[in-house]
C-alpha cells in the first residue's frame, strides 16, 4: 500500500505544473520555487532554465543563453499582473500544524511562505493571502495579543475584501481580540452584525460561540444558552465546533438555574448537555472540561463509560485497502 | 434510455438507508419524456408507461403489480434480456420502498430475495436500458447490502460489501466507493448497543476505510460524501482538530460548481423530507428516532438562505461568462457553434428562473428552521426545539407556517417548563392568527395551562378570552372550551355557579361527548355543598350522582360515584339508596356507609387505574368514620345509662343498668377499634393520595396516641417512611417513629403496675394507721403495741416505697431501653442517606440526632467538672459515633464528612464552639468541594469566611455553581459577595447581588445578600440606590438586629459621604441609643460620630463621645475601642 502510495506520489511530482509569473506585458515566465523542498526536506537545486527569484525576494532573473554567452534578464516582482502557482505543501502542512497545536511551528511555515510573496501581496493569484490566513489563524492559537494586533493591522492595508474568507477571518480575529480586551458588548455587537452579514456556516458557528461566550462572562444565561444551541441546532454539520456549544449551552443552563425555576431542573439540563459533551466527543478538551463541571457521582460515571477511544483504532482485519 | 435519477440516487445512496427513495420521483421526467413514443407503443411499451408512472406517484403496489405483469409477458412480448433484467429491478426497487415504508423485517427479507433473483438471473445487468453508464449492478448490490442490514444480517451484509470493495472492471468506481462509506456505517450500527468498546473500535475502522476512499481524492460526490462522513467519525473520536482540518480540505477543495451546488442542497432537502415522512410512518420508536435524526442531520447540512443566493449569483455569472465567451468566440457562428449558444443560453436561463423563483422564496430559511424544530421535537429535545422556532419568529415573522410555528413552539416551551411564556405566547398567537387550524388548539391549551397550575379563574379567563377572541374555531372547539370553563369553575369550588353552567351546558350540547362527566360533575356541586339530600333525590327524582349511577353503569366515574353515595348514606338516613337500587337492603345511616363501602371494595378494591388506587383509603377512611360515628353513638348512649345509673337508687335496677352501660361502652370500644384500624388501612393505602393520607394518619394518629398504644404509631409511620426514605416528607415521618418509640419505653404498663401496687400497699397502709389511730384513741401511748403498730407501718411504707422503687427503675431502664431504640431508628435512617451526597435531608437528620443527644448533657457551669458518671459532651460524641455507624476514616467521603458536621452541630448544642470551629475546619481541610454536599458546604464556608480564610472562595463558589436551586444556594451567593467586598471589588459583588435577586436565590441569606448590595452600592458611589435598599432590609421586621444596626451605620456614612456631617451625626448615635446590644456597628459609628463632630468643630462632644464609647462594657474591647483610645488622647 505504502509502496502503491509513493509511486502516484512519484507521480503526480513529475506531473506537476511549474509555476508561472505573468508580467505587465503578457510575458509569462517559469520561475523555480523557492519554497520547493527534496525528499530530505533540503531546498530543491534550480533548474537553470527557469527564472529564479532574488535573495530579498523583490526580482527574478531568467539566464539565457546564446552563441555561448550567458544573458540575465530580470524583472521586479513589481510588475507582476498575475501568479499561478501549485498548492503550497508549506501551507498544507502548517495547517497540519495548527490542527495538532503546534502553532509555533505552523508560523513559520507561513512566514517562509509570506516572504516570497511579500511584493506580489495582491496580484491575483498570489499565495501570500493564503499564507495570511494561515498566519492569522497560527497567531490566534498561540494568544499572543500584540503580534495578533501587529499583524491585523497590516492586514488591513492588504485587505480590500476581494477575499471572503480573509475579510471573515479578519473579522473573527477581531472579535476575539475585542473578547480577550473584556469588551463583552462590544463583542455581541459586532457578532450580531457579522452574523447577520455572513454565509459560512464555520465562521457562523465560530461567531456565535464568540458571542455566547461574551454572554456567559456578562452572566446573560438565557440569551448564552439562545447562542450556543444555535450551533448544535442550525449548525450541527459543523461537528467540531459542537462541543463548545455544548459545554457553553451547559454553563448557561447553569447559570439560568435558580430555586424559583427548580421546577425547569435547569441543573439537571445543563448536566444531560456535559454529559453527552463527554460521551459523544469523548478525547476533546471541551470533554475534560465537562468532566471537572459534572457533579461528582454523574462525572464517575461518565468516566467509566468513557475510554481512550484513540489509542483503540483498529484497522479492519476483514476489509481489503483501496 | 437514460437514467434521469442517477444523480439524486447515488446521493440517497450515500446516506443509508435511504437508498432508493429519492428514486420516486424522477420518473416522472422519464414519464413525461414518453408521449412523443406513445403513438407507436405496444401495449408491453404501455404497460410498461403505466408502471413507471405509478412508479413516480409513489403508488408502489400497484407500480409492483405492473411490473410483475410485464415479467410474466415478457417471454410472449419476446423482450430482450435487458429489458426483463430492467423490469426485474424495478420490481425490487418497488418492493424496496414498500419495505423503506413498512419497515417490516419481512418486507426486506421480499427485497433480499427480489435483488438476489435480480443480480442471479441478469449478469449483464440492464446494460444500457435505464443508464447508458450503469448496468444497475452496483446499485442492486448495494440495495442488496442494506436489506441485509435492515434485517441485521451484518455478516452478509460486510461480506457483499468486501466483494463491492475490491477493484474489479465490473464494479464501477462510484459503487466501490459507496460501497466503502456503506462498510463505516454498517460496522457502527453493528456497534451500536455494544460496549462502548466495541464502538470504539468500529469507529477506528470506520476511520480506516474512509482515509482509505479519500486518499484518492474527493473529486466525485461519493468521495466527498466519504469525506464528510469521516468528518462525523473524527467527531465521535472526539479528534476534533482532524475533523476540523477535513472539513476545511473538503471546504477549500469546493463541491462542484454553483448550480451543482444549489442543486445538491435541493438534494438534501428532499432527502431530509423523505427521511421525516418515513420517521412519522414508523412505528418502532427507535427506527423512528434514528430517521428523526437523519432527517435532522439532512436538514442541518443544507445552505442557508445567504449561502445559497450567493451561489445563485454565482451561478448566473458563470453561465453568463460562459454565453459572452461563446457570442465572442463565434462571431459567424457554424450551426453546431450555434447550438452550443444556444445550449449555453438555456442553461443560463434556467439557472436566472431558479434565481427568481428562489428570490421569491422569501420562507427558505424558515422552513428549515421549522423542519428542523419538528425534528427535534420528535427527537425530545424541547430546548433545541424552543431555538429553532424562535428563529422563525426573530428573522421570519412572515413566515407562511407561522402558526405551526407557534403551535410547536407552545408545545416546547411547555416541555421545558415555561408555562407563563406558553401563556403568552398563546395569546399572542391567538391575537395574531385567530382564524388560524392551531387557533382552536392553542385556545383550549391556554386554559389547560392555568389549569395544570390550578390557577381556575384565570383558566376560567383563559377560556373566555380564546372564545372571544380565536375566531376560526370549529363547533368542537367552542364546544370543548365551554367544557373548559365549566371544569374550571367546578374545579374553583365555586359549586352555585358550577351547576348553572353544568345544566346550561347540557342543555346546550344533550349529545356531547362530555355528558357523563358533565351528570357526574352535577351530583358533585351537591355533593361538595353538603347537600346531601339533593345528592341522592328521591324515589320519583333520583339526585344526579344516582341518576349517573344507573345510567353510566361502566361510566368512568362509577367506582367515586359509589363512594360519593356511601359518604351521603353516612350524613343522612335515606332510604333512596335502597329505593334506587344502590342496597339491596333498607340500611341506613353508617351501616348504609360501611355497607356500600364493603361493596365499593368488593368491585374497585383490586383495581389498578389510578383513579381507584387513589380512593382506595377514602374508602377505608368512610369505614373508620362510620364506625367511629357509631361508637359516637354508643358513647352517648354509655353516658346516658351513667347519668340514669347515678339517680337509680334501687339495687337491682342500678345493676342492670350498669351492665347496659358496660354493654355500651364495650360496643363504643369495639367500634373505635375497628374505626383504628380503618384508618390504619386508610393511611397504609394512600401512597398516591396524600389528602387522604394526612387525614387518616392524624386521625389514627391521635386515636393510638389516646390508648397508648405508641408501638403501633411507631410501626405505621416506619411503614410510611419506607414507602420512599428520600422523599422530602420521609423526615417528618421519622422524627414521628423516633417519637413514638421514645415514648414506649413509657408504657401503660407502669402505670398500672404503680396503681396496683400503691392499692395493694394502700389497703394494708390505711389497716395499719387505723391501727395505731385506734391505740392511740385508746390512750395506749408509749405501749409496745403501739410501737409495733408504727413500726408495722413503717414497714409498709417502705415496702411501698422499694416497690415504687422496684417500678419506677424498670420504667426507667424502658424510656432508656426506647431512647436507645429510637436512636437507634434514627441511624438506620441516617445510614440509608449518609451516603448519598444529592440527599439534602441527610443534614436535618444529623441535626435532629444531634438535639437528642445534646438535650441529655449535664449542663455545668463554665469552669466546673461534671459530676462523676454524668452524661458529658464527649460522651454525646461518642453516642453519635455509635449512631452513625461512621468511624474516623472509614466509609464514603460525603459519610465522613457528614459525621464530622454532626459532631460540630453537637458541640455547638452541647455549648463548646471552639471544637465546633475546629471540626469546621477539619472539614475544609480534609475534604475538596466537590466532596460535600450543600448543607455542609454553605456551613463550611461561612465558617471559613468569618475567619478569613482564603479557601472560602473555593467552597462558597461550589454552591454558587452548582447548586444552584437548592435550600442553600443563597450561602454561596452572600458569601462570595461578602467577599467580594473584602477584597474591594464592589463591582463584583454588587454582580452577585444583582445575579441572587435577579434569580430568586434568597431564601435565608436574603437578608445577608441586600445588605452586601448596599454597602457594593455604596462603595460605587450610588448612594441613592444603597439607601433605598439599607432602608428596604431596616424595614423588615424579621431582620431586626445587628444588620439594622448596620444599615443605621451605612445610612450615616452615605450622609458623610454626601456631606451632610450634622445628619450623619445623628444616625450614628441613633444607632448608639437603639442598637447597644449589637458592638459591631455601634463600636463602629461611636468612632465615626467622634471622627464627625470633631470635623464640626464640636471637640468636646467628640471627647464626650469617646469617652462614653470606652465606658461600655460591650464596646470597650473591640478593635475601635483601640483606636479610639488613641485618638482621645489626640483631642
Amino acid at each position: 500500500m505504502r509502496h502503491a502510495l509513493a509511486l502516484c506520489l512519484v507521480g503526480l511530482a513529475a506531473a506537476a505544473p511549474a509555476q508561472v509569473l505573468v508580467f505587465r506585458n503578457n510575458e509569462r515566465w517559469e520561475v523555480n520555487n523557492p519554497l520547493a523542498l527534496d525528499d530530505k526536506g533540503k531546498p530543491v537545486p534550480p533548474d537553470a532554465k527557469r527564472a529564479k527569484f532574488n535573495a530579498t525576494f523583490d526580482k527574478v532573473e531568467r539566464v539565457s543563453r546564446a552563441g555561448g554567452a550567458e544573458f540575465t534578464a530580470s524583472k521586479r516582482l513589481e510588475e507582476v499582473v498575475g501568479i499561478e502557482w501549485p498548492a503550497i505543501a508549506q501551507l498544507r502542512t502548517a495547517k497540519e500544524e495548527i490542527s495538532r497545536g503546534n502553532a509555533t511551528r505552523a508560523l513559520e511555515l507561513a512566514e517562509s511562505v509570506l516572504r516570497v510573496f511579500d511584493k506580489a501581496k495582491k496580484v491575483p493569484g498570489s499565495p501570500w493571502i493564503a499564507a495570511a490566513i494561515v498566519k492569522l489563524d497560527a497567531i490566534d492559537r498561540l494568544d499572543n495579543d500584540a503580534a495578533l494586533a501587529a499583524f491585523l493591522s497590516a492586514l488591513e492595508t492588504v485587505d480590500d475584501g476581494s477575499n471572503a474568507e480573509l475579510r471573515q477571518k479578519v473579522q473573527v480575529a477581531k472579535l476575539i481580540q475585542k473578547a480577550r480586551r473584556g469588551d463583552h458588548a462590544g463583542v455581541i455587537a459586532d457578532a450580531d452584525g457579522l452574523i447577520a452579514s455572513l454565509d459560512s456556516a464555520d465562521t457562523l458557528a465560530r461567531l456565535h460561540i464568540l458571542k455566547g461566550a461574551s454572554l456567559l462572562v456578562l452572566r446573560r444565561y438565557e440569551e448564552a444558552m439562545n447562542t450556543y444551541l444555535r450551533v448544535p441546532v442550525f449548525y450541527g454539520s459543523q461537528q467540531e465546533h459542537l462541543p463548545k456549544a455544548l459545554l457553553g449551552a451547559a454553563k448557561a443552563f447553569r447559570g439560568m438555574d435558580s430555586p424559583a425555576l427548580k421546577s425547569q431542573r435547569l441543573g439537571e439540563v445543563a448536566n444531560r448537555y456535559l454529559r453527552e459533551l463527554v460521551a459523544t466527543y469523548p478525547v476533546s478538551a471541551e470533554a475534560e472540561e465537562a468532566k471537572a463541571l459534572l457533579p461528582k457521582e454523574e462525572r464517575e460515571a461518565a468516566i467509566q463509560e468513557q475510554t481512550a477511544i484513540k489509542d483503540a483504532v483498529v484497522a479492519p482485519a476483514e476489509t481489503g485497502g483501496e | 434510455m437514460a437514467h434521469p435519477v442517477s444523480r439524486t440516487y447515488r446521493m440517497a445512496q450515500a446516506a443509508l438507508f435511504a437508498v432508493l427513495v429519492a428514486l420516486a420521483p424522477v420518473p416522472t421526467a422519464s414519464a413525461q419524456q414518453k408521449p412523443a413514443q406513445a403513438q407507436e407503443e405496444t401495449p408491453t411499451q404501455k404497460l410498461w408507461n403505466e408502471a413507471e408512472k405509478l412508479l413516480a406517484e409513489r403508488k408502489y403496489p400497484a407500480a409492483l403489480e405492473r411490473f410483475q405483469q410485464l415479467e410474466k409477458d415478457a417471454d410472449k412480448a419476446g423482450l430482450p434480456a435487458e429489458a426483463k433484467a430492467a423490469i426485474a429491478f424495478r420490481q425490487a426497487s418497488c418492493l424496496y420502498l414498500i419495505a423503506g415504508q413498512s419497515k417490516l423485517g419481512s418486507d426486506w427479507t421480499k427485497v433480499e430475495v427480489a435483488l438476489q433473483k435480480f443480480l442471479q438471473n441478469h449478469p449483464q445487468g440492464t446494460g444500457t436500458l435505464l443508464d447508458a453508464t450503469n448496468n444497475m449492478r452496483g446499485p442492486a448490490r448495494l440495495s442488496l447490502v442494506e436489506a441485509y442490514a435492515y434485517q441485521s444480517k451484518w455478516d452478509e451484509a460486510l461480506r457483499d460489501l468486501d466483494a463491492l470493495r475490491k477493484p474489479s472492471p465490473e464494479t464501477r468506481e462510484e459503487d466501490r466507493v459507496l460501497a466503502f462509506v456503506m462498510t463505516a456505517k454498517i460496522l457502527e450500527l453493528r456497534a451500536k448497543g455494544r460496549s462502548p468498546e466495541e464502538l470504539k473500535q468500529a469507529l477506528g475502522q470506520s476511520m480506516n476505510l474512509l482515509k482509505q476512499v479519500i486518499a484518492g481524492g474527493m473529486g466525485t460526490p461519493e468521495r466527498r460524501e466519504a469525506a464528510l462522513k469521516l468528518v462525523e467519525v473524527y467527531a465521535s473520536l472526539g479528534m476534533a482538530k482532524e475533523a476540523e482540518q477535513l472539513r476545511a480540505e473538503i471546504e477549500a477543495k469546493g463541491v462542484g460548481s454553483p448550480a451543482e451546488l444549489v442543486r445538491a442542497n435541493a438534494q438534501r432537502l428532499e432527502i431530509g423530507d423523505a427521511r421525516f415522512q418515513t420517521a412519522e410512518a414508523e412505528p418502532e420508536p427507535k427506527a423512528r428516532e434514528e430517521l428523526y435524526r437523519q432527517a435532522l442531520s439532512s436538514y442541518q447540512g443544507t445552505l442557508r438562505r445567504a449561502a445559497l443566493s450567493r451561489a445563485l449569483v454565482l451561478a448566473v455569472e458563470s453561465r453568463q461568462q460562459e454565453v459572452d465567451r461563446l457570442v465572442r468566440a463565434y462571431a459567424k457562428p457554424t450551426p453546431e457553434q450555434q447550438a452550443a449558444i444556444d445550449k449555453a443560453k438555456e442553461q443560463l436561463d434556467e439557472v436566472s428562473k431558479l434565481q427568481t423563483e428562489f428570490g421569491g422564496n422569501k420562507d427558505y430559511d424558515a422552513v428549515i428552521s421549522y423542519r428542523i424544530g419538528l425534528c427535534l421535537l420528535e427527537l425530545n429535545r424541547p430546548w433545541e426545539a424552543f431555538v429553532a422556532f424562535r428563529d422563525i419568529f426573530q428573522n421570519s415573522p412572515g413566515f407562511e407556517k407561522i402558526s405551526g410555528a407557534y403551535y410547536y413552539y407552545i408545545d416546547a416551551l411547555r416541555r421545558i417548563g415555561r408555562t407563563e411564556e406558553a401563556l403568552k405566547v398563546s395569546k399572542e398567537f391567538l391575537q395574531k392568527y385567530p382564524d388560524s387550524a392551531e387557533a382552536g388548539p392553542i385556545a383550549l391549551g391556554l386554559g389547560e395551562i392555568r389549569m395544570e397550575q390550578e390557577e381556575f379563574e384565570q383558566a376560567i379567563a383563559e377560556f373566555k378570552w380564546a372564545k372571544a377572541n380565536a375566531k376560526g374555531l370549529d363547533p368542537a372547539a367552542v364546544q370543548e372550551i365551554d367544557f373548559g370553563i365549566v371544569r374550571a369553575l367546578f374545579s374553583n369550588v365555586d359549586w352555585a355557579k358550577a351547576r348553572v353552567a353544568l345544566e346550561e351546558f347540557l342543555q346546550k350540547y344533550p349529545s356531547t361527548p362530555a355528558k357523563e362527566s358533565a351528570v357526574y360533575m352535577l351530583g358533585l356541586t351537591y355533593f361538595f355543598e353538603g347537600n346531601y339530600p339533593e345528592t341522592v333525590g328521591n324515589k320519583d327524582k333520583p339526585g344526579a350522582l344516582v341518576r349517573y349511577y344507573k345510567e353510566f353503569p361502566n361510566g368512568q366515574h362509577k367506582a367515586d360515584v359509589l363512594y360519593r353515595l356511601g359518604v351521603v348514606s353516612l350524613n343522612i338516613a335515606t332510604d333512596t339508596l335502597f329505593q334506587q337500587g344502590v342496597l339491596e337492603k333498607d340500611i341506613r345511616g353508617p351501616d348504609g356507609a360501611i355497607a356500600i363501602a364493603r361493596l365499593w371494595l368488593s368491585r374497585h378494591g383490586n383495581a389498578k387505574d389510578e383513579a381507584s388506587v387513589t380512593q382506595l383509603p377514602e374508602v377505608h377512611t368512610l369505614i373508620a368514620d362510620a364506625h367511629a360515628k357509631k361508637g359516637e353513638a354508643f358513647g352517648r348512649q354509655a353516658e346516658e345509662l351513667d347519668k340514669k345509673v347515678r339517680t337509680t337508687a334501687a339495687p337491682a335496677a342500678k345493676q342492670a343498668l350498669l351492665a347496659q352501660q358496660r354493654q355500651a361502652e364495650a360496643a363504643k370500644a369495639e367500634q373505635v377499634k375497628a374505626s383504628i384500624d380503618a384508618y390504619i388501612q386508610a393511611a397504609r393505602t394512600a401512597k398516591a393520595n396524600p389528602a387522604a393520607l394526612e387525614f387518616a394518619l392524624g386521625e389514627a394518629t391521635k386515636l393510638l396516641g389516646g390508648r397508648g398504644e405508641h408501638a403501633r404509631i411507631r410501626d405505621l409511620y416506619q411503614e410510611l417512611h419506607d414507602w420512599d426514605p428520600a422523599a422530602p416528607k420521609a423526615t417528618v415521618y421519622l422524627y414521628e417513629v423516633v417519637k413514638a418509640t421514645e415514648k414506649m419505653g413509657d408504657s401503660p404498663e407502669f402505670r398500672v403496675r404503680t396503681e396496683r401496687a400503691q392499692a395493694e400497699f394502700g389497703e394494708r397502709l390505711r389497716l395499719a394507721r387505723e391501727r395505731i389511730d385506734g391505740l392511740e384513741r385508746a390512750g395506749k401511748f408509749n405501749t409496745p403495741e403501739l410501737a409495733t403498730a408504727k413500726a408495722d407501718l413503717a414497714r409498709l411504707s417502705e415496702e411501698l416505697a422499694k416497690a415504687l422503687e422496684v417500678i419506677e427503675a424498670d420504667r426507667q431502664k424502658a424510656v432508656q431501653a426506647a431512647r436507645q431504640e429510637a436512636l437507634g431508628v434514627l441511624s438506620k435512617a441516617i445510614a440509608a442517606s449518609i451516603d448519598n451526597r444529592k440527599q439534602e435531608g441527610s443534614e436535618r437528620l444529623l441535626g435532629f440526632l444531634a438535639e437528642k443527644l445534646a438535650r441529655r448533657i449535664k449542663r455545668v457551669r463554665p469552669g466546673q467538672e461534671p459530676a462523676p458518671g454524668a452524661y458529658t459532651l464527649k460522651a454525646a460524641m461518642a453516642d453519635l459515633d455509635a449512631a452513625l455507624g461512621v468511624r474516623e476514616g472509614s466509609g464514603t467521603l460525603i459519610a465522613q464528612a457528614r459525621r464530622l458536621y454532626a459532631q460540630a452541630q453537637l458541640a455547638l448544642l452541647g455549648r463548646d464552639p471552639a471544637q465546633a470551629e475546629a471540626l469546621w475546619r477539619r472539614i475544609a481541610d480534609l475534604y475538596k468541594p466537590e466532596e460535600l454536599s450543600p448543607a455542609i458546604l454553605g456551613t463550611v464556608g461561612e465558617h471559613l469566611l468569618s475567619k478569613r480564610d482564603p479557601r472560602a472562595e473555593a467552597f462558597l463558589s461550589y454552591i454558587a455553581e452548582f447548586h444552584r436551586s437548592s435550600d442553600y444556594a443563597d450561602f454561596g451567593f452572600a458569601g462570595l459577595a461578602e467577599l467580594r467586598l473584602a477584597q474591594g471589588k464592589p463591582k463584583d459583588a454588587l454582580t452577585l447581588c444583582e445575579e441572587a435577586v435577579d434569580l430568586g436565590i434568597v431564601m435565608s441569606r436574603e437578608k445577608d445578600i441586600r445588605f452586601a448590595k448596599a454597602r457594593a452600592l455604596i462603595d460605587l458611589g450610588k448612594y441613592d440606590e444603597a439607601k433605598k435598599e439599607l432602608v428596604f432590609i431596616s424595614g423588615v421586621r424579621e431582620w431586626r438586629g445587628e444588620t439594622t444596626s448596620g444599615c443605621l451605620y451605612h445610612l450615616a456614612v452615605i450622609e458623610e459621604k454626601q456631606g451632610r456631617l450634622q445628619e450623619a451625626v445623628v444616625l450614628h448615635q441613633r444607632n448608639i441609643v437603639a442598637w447597644k446590644r449589637h458592638e459591631r456597628w455601634v463600636a463602629k459609628s461611636y468612632l465615626a460620630s467622634a471622627d464627625l463632630l470633631a470635623k464640626l468643630g464640636q471637640r468636646d462632644a467628640a471627647r464626650q463621645t469617646l469617652q462614653e464609647m470606652l465606658s461600655k462594657d460591650r464596646v470597650k474591647d473591640t478593635p475601635e475601642a483601640q483606636e479610639a483610645r488613641s485618638r482621645l488622647t489626640r483631642l
